[in-house]
């Protein structure tokens, strides 16, 4: 209903672009409002004109400083442990160049290209949601007016990393592996686990030369002839490693990202053990569920989502979530839902089964609407373990 | 292509080269790389005054930072607490200075088993000061003779590494960056015959909280 009020039956080709456009726009800004509406209910000192900052909060703090300061020396300026090399550095980067350009408060920045990253990845998502029209209002409405949005509208790096996401899937339907390894160079750069799009790369280029009737000891021999893949693969971790001969010149140490681990005390361990005990954790005060049970239950939803992009036979992608999921459950479950909602093949895939069904596709779309506020509220209270 | 390739795998190549080859000094590669410290040396100023008391309570935390290396989480309403295996404290320290005496308020963390505290002090320049155990949940007071071969003279300060053999995890599945030991509560360090501390109250920044503005 909601999406056929926004689009009557179109004209060939005219009236399209306009509904494509108006969609995202329009839930761009009625998030935007309904979390201002959250922020007067339980900000601190909330303003109109603090509105941003309001928003900002955990690492969104850091990148804020990292967009204006740069990277931490060693040792770092304020004599912390927890020096800022962990976070990536390609949001940021575009942040603190805007800001240095025009000279706008760094968050204002931020927030305006997270909309405006969102709204690109909704477009990019257009032909990854088989052109529905239900499906594409969803997915608008779940990253610009929907429970998570505080992630995909503020100073956090899962927006970009969504954005590229979508790009990445798009190039390699096309099986354009040249752009897929640029845009996973790009990823790379962006988190860190960006750099295992290269599985995805491998995969969906493996899956393509077997669909075309070729045997694999005649693998070889066409890399030779068509070494594309191979400049593809290279260029995917192409982010990470300028980052790391960054850090190596800048304060001495290239893995600085991963060995300051070590000031947030954060242990490696088995993913499973971890999610079992979040699955079996309880909480101090009685309540149901405990934290990690929350965070367990959206690593659960992650894996099975991941497992039916497998059996849908979107392997690629499959692969590219396992791998995106297992890593950082090797140090725990913290920010597991931050990770689960970033990981684009489950959103779509999830969008896409949710969006068949009309009424579903209503009650949802209210839903989104409605949470986005209260988890607004979560979020700004403490009460949601959203960080 | 070719070229291409080349080119990109000899950039990666040289990166992975640099990651294999950190350029740090022995205080970061101890704490982030070997992971053979969980207290990472850090320039704190040390500034002091001697015979003067430092709150540890959240009542003088300007006065606590100059003192505080590493090893330290908090203040919390109970104190500093010691964070890891082992913390830092620096005093800076006159020329000339001989024997010192260290008074620290100490109250012992009650770990899951209820074990002891023990404390071994030395100075960084590997002179034992002393050693005591606190019974879990109990506050003491301990007065250890810093003799002056412990002092730096060439730096003019006191460093001083405290170890905790018994340190433990609060709660299950943390790393030894999150063992307790003890919740520090005040210090102060004196020239013999100086009169002692009579605890973090003494503090003068804690009394001017306590006269209100």
């Amino acid at each position: 209903m909601v999406a056929e009020a926004v689009a009557p039956p179109f004209a060939r080709g005219a009236s399209r672009p306009l509904v494509l456009i108006a969609i995202p726009l329009g839930f761009a800004l009625l998030g935007y409002i309904l979390r201002f509406f959250a922020f007067l209910q339980a900000g601190w000192s909330p303003s109109f004109w603090n509105y941003p900052d309001g928003l900002c909060r955990w690492d969104c703090l850091w990148y804020v400083t990292l967009a204006e300061s740069g990277y931490n020396h060693f040792p770092t300026e304020s004599l912390l442990d927890t020096g800022n090399w962990a976070f990536f550095p390609l949001l940021p980067m575009l942040v603190g160049g805007l800001h240095a350009l025009i000279g706008w408060v760094t968050i204002r920045i931020a927030t305006a290209l997270s909309i405006g990253f969102s709204t690109l990845a909704v477009f990019a998502a257009w032909p990854l949601l088989g052109r529905n029209l239900r499906s594409y209002t969803l997915y608008a409405a779940f990253l610009l007016c929907g429970p998570f949005s505080v992630y995909f509208t503020t100073f956090y790096t899962e927006v970009l990393f969504v954005l590229l996401t979508n790009c990445l899937l798009l190039t390699l339907r096309r099986s354009s592996y040249l752009l897929s390894g640029v845009t996973a160079g790009l990823l790379s750069a962006t988190r860190i686990v960006g750099v295992f799009a290269v599985f995805a790369i491998v995969a969906q280029y493996l899956l393509d030369y077997r669909r075309g009737g070729r045997r694999w000891r005649n693998l070889p021999a066409e890399i030779w002839r068509d070494p594309t893949i191979v400049l593809a693969v290279l260029l995917a971790p192409i982010g990470l490693f300028t980052y790391m001969a960054y850090l190596y010149f800048h304060m001495g140490d290239a893995l600085a990202f991963s060995h300051v681990q070590r000031a947030w005390g954060r242990i490696t361990g088995n993913p499973a053990i971890f999610l079992w005990q979040g699955i079996t954790a309880t909480s101090n005060d009685g309540s149901w569920p405990a934290v990690d049970q929350w965070l367990a239950l959206s690593a659960l939803t992650g894996l099975a989502l991941t497992i039916l992009l497998a059996w849908r036979r979107r392997y690629a992608e499959a692969l590219f979530c396992v791998v995106c999921l297992a890593a950082p459950m090797t140090a725990g479950l913290a920010s597991m839902p931050r990770f689960v909602v970033a990981l684009s093949p489950l959103v779509l895939l999830a969008i896409e089964l949710l969006a068949r069904s009309k009424p579903v596709f209503v009650v949802l779309s209210v839903g989104f609407i409605a949470a986005d506020y209260f988890f607004t509220v979560g979020w700004l209270q403490n009460w949601l373990p959203l960080v | 292509m070719f070229a291409g390739i080349v080119l990109v795998a000899g950039l990666e190549l040289a990166a992975a080269w640099l990651a294999l080859h950190p350029h740090v000094d022995g205080n970061y590669r101890a704490y982030y790389i070997d992971q053979s410290t969980t207290c990472l040396n850090k320039p704190v100023t040390g500034a002091y005054e001697l015979g003067a008391t430092v709150s540890f309570m959240p009542d003088d935390q300007p006065g606590a930072r100059h003192l505080r290396v590493c090893g330290w989480a908090g203040p919390g309403g109970d104190g500093t607490h010691s964070a890891g295996t082992s913390s830092r404290l620096r005093f800076a320290v006159p020329d000339g200075t001989k024997s010192l005496i260290l008074q620290m308020w100490v109250t012992a963390v009650v770990a899951p088993d209820g074990r002891d505290q023990q404390i071994v002090l030395r100075s960084s320049n590997g002179v034992t000061i002393g050693e005591a155990t606190i019974p879990a949940g109990v506050t003491k007071v301990l007065e250890f003779e810093v003799p002056p071969t412990a002092i730096s003279r060439t730096r003019k300060r006191l460093d001083l590494v405290l170890s905790y053999p018994d340190a433990a995890a609060m709660s299950p599945h943390v790393g030894d960056m999150n063992y307790r030991a003890i919740k520090l509560m005040s210090v102060q360090l004196r020239r013999p015959g100086d009169p002692a501390s009579l605890g973090p109250q003494d503090d003068p920044l804690a009394q001017r909280h306590e006269q209100g503005p």
